[in-house]
C-alpha cells in the first residue's frame, strides 16, 4: 500500500528525444490512476519508469515516500501485468503464480500453497493450476498474470495495456473484473491504456498525455466536461468532439452553418479574438423536431443538409458536411493526426435520438444550446470557457464517477454492455 | 489449384527420395561392408549385401586397443568440449542478444571470421606451439582448438534463440523480485533449452567427427580420437584388408550420432520452430 509521487519526470533517449517531458503526478494511496493518450505519447514509458524497467533521466520518483530512482525493479515491490502477459511458458499456472513467492525464500511450501490457492480461488483458476499457459485461453492467461500480481502483497499494481490482446467481449468482462479486484484490495493502481472506454470506466482519475507532456489530470467526468485544451477535448468522447472554426463579430458568432448571438459568459471568454475554435460534442445536438417549444427557445436551431445517417439502435449518428471558411488554424492538422482522424474533412458528426427519422440526404433542422459549447483559442488550443456553472443545472446527470470511498455502491459512469458476473 | 497442389507435392516426394538415396547410400554401404567377413569381401562375385552376415568385424575392432582407447578419447574430448562450449556460448550469446556493450559488432564479426578461417592453416603453428607448451597429444590440446572452432557457431545459434525470447519474460521476472542472475537461470535458460540442446548437439557432432586436428595434434593412444584412429587401422592381421573392420568401427561411431538425433529430433525441430510464447 503506497502512494506514488512523480516530480518533474523526464525521459530523454540517446538522440535527445524526450519521450516523457517534465511530468509531475501524484497517485494517492488506493487510487486507480489511468495513463492514457495516443500511441507514442510516453504513457508506457512513464509506467516503466515507475516499475524501474526504464531509467529516469531527471526528476524524482517516490513510492511510499521513498525515492526509488536508483532502485532495481525487484526492490520496489510493485506488481506489473504486461500487455502480452509475460507468463512463463515452461511453468504450470501454479508455478507461475508462485514464482514471485519462491524468489522471496522466506516462505514455507505450505504458505506458498495457501497463498497461491487463495489467489487462484479469487480469479477462478483453481481447476487450471496444473496446466501450462500455452493451453489456456486469452482470458485465463490474463487472469494468471493478475494472479501473479495479487499473490505477493505488492505496494501497487501496474497494468500495461492488459486488455489489448483480448477480443471485444472478453475485454468488457475483464475490465469489470480488474475494477472489482482493485476495489476489493484497495491497492494503488496505475493503468496504461489507449482505449478511452477503459480510461473513463476504470479510473478514479485519468492522466492524459500527448507527446510526453501531461495535458490534464482529472476525474473522467471533469475530463469530459471541462477539457483544458482542444487535444483533451478531442481525445475524450466518442464519436469525437466536432471542431468548427468560428468568427466573432461584435456579439455575434458566425459558424459555417449558422450564426447566433453569443451568450454573455462566452462573449467574455472570447475577448478580443476574431477567430476561435468552437468545440461541440455530437451529443449536444438534437433534432429540432423532437424537442418542445420551451427547449427550442433556449438554444439555436439551424437548417442543414444531412449527408449520411448511421442508425445503431441506441443512438444514431448523422454526418453534416459544411463549407469551411478559408482560415488556417495553426497546429490543427497535427492535432487531428494525434487524435487519429483524417485532416481536411469538414463535417459535423451529430448524435441524435434514435427515434428521429432522418434519412440519408434529408434536410433537417438541428438544435444546440450555445452555452454548452466549448471555445478554444486558435493558436494555443486552450479552453477559454469553464463549464462548471453549466453542468450545475443538472439537466443530464449521469451516475457520479466512482471514487475509492463509495466504490462498492456505484457503478462506473458508462457501464459496459456486458453483464457483470456476480 | 488441387491438381497443381498434387503435382507439386509429387515433385517434392521425388526430390525427397532422390536426396534420401543420395545421402543414405554411403551409410547403407558402410553397414553392409561392416557385416561382411574380411574373406568374402574380396570374393570374385561382388554383392551389395553380405552373402553371410557376421559380427566378426565388431569383435575385431573392440578387441583392438587402438579403437577402444580412441573411443574413450573421442567421447571424453567431445563431451568436455561440448559442455564448455555451450556454457561459454550461453553467456556470450545472452550478452550479445540482451545487453548493449562496446565492441559487440567486433565480437560478432570476429566470431564469424574464426568460423570461416581455414583450419588447415592453423595446423602447423598449433603443432609447434602445442609441443612447446607440452600439451601436444593430450586431451586439452584438442579441446582448446575444438572450443575455438565450435564457439562461433554456438554463439550465433544461441544468440538467435535468446533473441526470440520476449524481453517481457525477463522484465516480468525482475519485477517479480528476481535478480538478473535468477531471471537468467529460472526463466531465460529454461526457455532457451531447445536452443541450448540444438547447439550442444551440433557442437558435439563437430567435435566427434573432427579429423584434421585430431590427426595432426596427436601421436599416440593418449588422445587420438576415432576419426584419426581409423586411418591407422590394420585389421586382424597384416594380411587382411582392414576395410571391413574400418567400416565396423565407422558404424560404431555413427550410432551415437544417430541415437542423439533420434532422441532429440523433436527438441531440435521444436527449438527451431517455436518461440511462440504469446498467442
Amino acid at each position: 500500500m503506497a502512494e506514488i509521487t512523480m516530480r518533474n519526470i523526464v525521459k530523454r533517449y540517446g538522440d535527445g528525444f524526450p519521450a516523457v517531458n517534465d511530468v509531475s503526478l501524484d497517485v494517492a494511496d488506493g487510487e486507480f490512476m489511468i495513463l492514457v493518450g495516443p500511441s507514442g505519447c510516453g504513457k508506457s514509458t512513464l509506467l516503466r519508469m515507475i516499475v524501474g524497467l526504464e531509467d529516469i533521466t531527471s526528476g524524482d520518483m517516490e513510492i511510499g515516500g521513498v525515492r526509488v530512482n536508483d532502485k532495481a525493479p525487484r526492490e520496489r515491490n510493485l506488481a506489473m501485468v504486461f500487455q502480452n502477459y509475460a507468463l512463463y511458458p515452461h511453468l504450470s499456472v501454479f508455478e507461475n503464480i508462485a514464482f514471485p513467492l519462491r524468489l522471496r525464500k522466506n516462505l514455507s511450501e505450505e504458505e506458498i500453497h495457501t497463498k497461491v490457492e487463495a489467489a487462484a480461488e479469487t480469479l477462478e483458476l483453481t481447476e487450471h493450476l496444473d496446466r501450462k499457459p500455452a493451453n489456456l485461453s486469452g482470458g485465463q492467461r490474463q487472469r494468471v498474470a493478475m494472479g501473479r500480481a495479487i499473490v505477493r502483497d505488492a505496494d501497487a499494481f501496474l497494468f500495461d495495456e492488459p486488455l489489448s490482446n483480448l477480443d471485444a467481449k472478453l475485454r468488457g468482462q475483464m475490465r469489470t473484473e480488474i475494477l472489482r479486484m482493485q476495489r476489493r484490495l484497495g491497492i494503488t493502481t496505475v493503468y496504461v491504456t489507449h482505449d478511452q472506454t477503459e480510461a473513463m470506466t476504470l479510473g478514479d482519475r485519468v492522466a492524459l498525455l500527448r507527446k510526453g507532456v501531461l495535458q490534464q489530470v482529472a476525474t473522467p467526468r471533469e475530463l469530459y466536461e471541462q477539457p483544458v485544451n482542444m487535444f483533451v477535448a478531442g481525445f475524450i468522447g466518442s464519436p469525437p468532439m466536432n471542431f468548427v472554426p468560428a468568427r466573432v463579430e461584435d456579439d455575434t458568432m458566425h459558424l459555417p452553418f449558422t450564426s447566433f448571438p453569443l451568450p454573455d459568459g462566452l462573449r467574455e471568454a472570447v475577448g478580443e479574438r476574431e477567430w476561435v475554435m468552437v468545440g461541440a460534442r455530437p451529443e449536444r445536438f438534437e433534432d429540432a423536431s423532437q424537442l418542445d417549444e420551451a427547449a427550442l427557445g433556449r438554444g439555436v436551431s439551424f437548417e442543414t443538409h444531412v449527408d449520411v445517417v448511421e442508425w445503431l439502435g441506441n443512438e444514431q449518428y448523422a454526418y453534416v458536411p459544411y463549407d469551411s471558411p478559408d482560415v488556417q488554424v495553426e497546429g490543427m492538422d497535427e492535432l487531428v493526426e494525434d487524435l487519429g482522424g483524417e485532416a481536411g474533412r469538414t463535417q459535423l458528426v451529430v448524435a441524435l435520438d434514435p427515434a428521429s427519422r432522418l434519412g440519408d440526404g434529408a434536410t433537417a433542422t438541428l438544435w444546440f444550446d450555445p452555452t454548452r459549447l466549448h471555445i478554444f483559442d486558435v493558436a494555443s488550443g486552450e479552453n477559454l470557457v469553464a463549464h462548471v456553472a453549466v453542468d450545475a443545472d443538472g439537466a443530464e446527470v449521469t451516475p457520479e464517477s466512482s471514487s475509492p470511498a463509495d466504490s462498492s455502491a456505484t457503478s462506473p459512469p458508462s457501464s459496459p454492455p456486458t453483464s457483470v458476473p456476480a | 489449384m488441387g491438381v497443381d497442389g498434387r503435382k507439386t507435392s509429387n515433385w517434392w516426394t521425388v526430390w525427397g527420395l532422390l536426396i534420401l538415396v543420395w545421402a543414405g547410400f554411403p551409410l547403407v554401404w558402410m553397414a553392409s561392408l561392416a557385416f561382411k567377413s574380411p574373406e568374402t569381401f574380396r570374393d570374385g562375385v561382388p554383392t551389395f549385401l553380405p552373402t553371410e552376415w557376421t559380427w566378426q568385424n565388431f569383435r575385431t575392432v573392440f578387441s583392438d586397443e587402438l579403437f577402444t582407447s580412441a573411443l574413450r578419447n573421442s567421447a571424453g574430448i567431445a563431451v568436455i568440449a561440448t559442455v564448455l562450449s555451450v556454457i561459454v556460448a550461453m553467456f556470450a550469446a545472452y550478452a550479445i542478444a540482451r545487453l548493449a556493450f562496446p565492441g559487440k559488432k567486433l565480437l560478432l564479426s570476429m566470431a564469424l571470421a574464426i568460423a570461416m578461417f581455414p583450419q588447415a592453416a592453423l595446423v602447423g603453428p598449433l603443432f609447434n606451439m602445442w609441443r612447446g607448451l607440452g600439451i601436444y597429444d593430450t586431451w586439452i590440446g584438442l579441446i582448446i582448438p575444438y572450443l575455438t572452432f565450435a564457439l562461433p557457431l554456438s554463439i550465433w545459434t544461441m544468440s538467435a534463440f535468446f533473441r526470440q525470447i520476449p524481453w517481457e519474460m525477463e522484465q516480468a521476472a525482475q519485477v517479480d523480485g528476481a535478480t538478473a542472475w535468477q531471471a537468467f537461470r529460472k526463466v531465460i535458460v529454461p526457455l532457451a533449452a531447445p536452443g541450448v540442446f540444438t547447439t550442444a548437439i551440433l557442437t558435439f557432432f563437430f567435435c566427434w567427427n573432427e579429423f584434421l586436428l585430431a590427426a595432426s595434434l596427436t601421436s599416440t593412444d593418449r588422445a587420438r580420437t576415432v576419426p584419426a584412429a581409423l586411418s591407422f587401422f590394420t585389421g586382424a592381421s597384416q594380411f587382411q584388408s582392414p576395410v571391413t573392420a574400418v567400416m565396423a568401427a565407422s558404424v560404431v561411431v555413427t550410432i551415437p550420432v544417430v541415437v542423439l538425433v533420434l532422441l532429440f529430433q523433436r527438441r531440435i525441430v521444436a527449438g527451431l520452430t517455436s518461440g511462440a510464447v504469446k498467442g
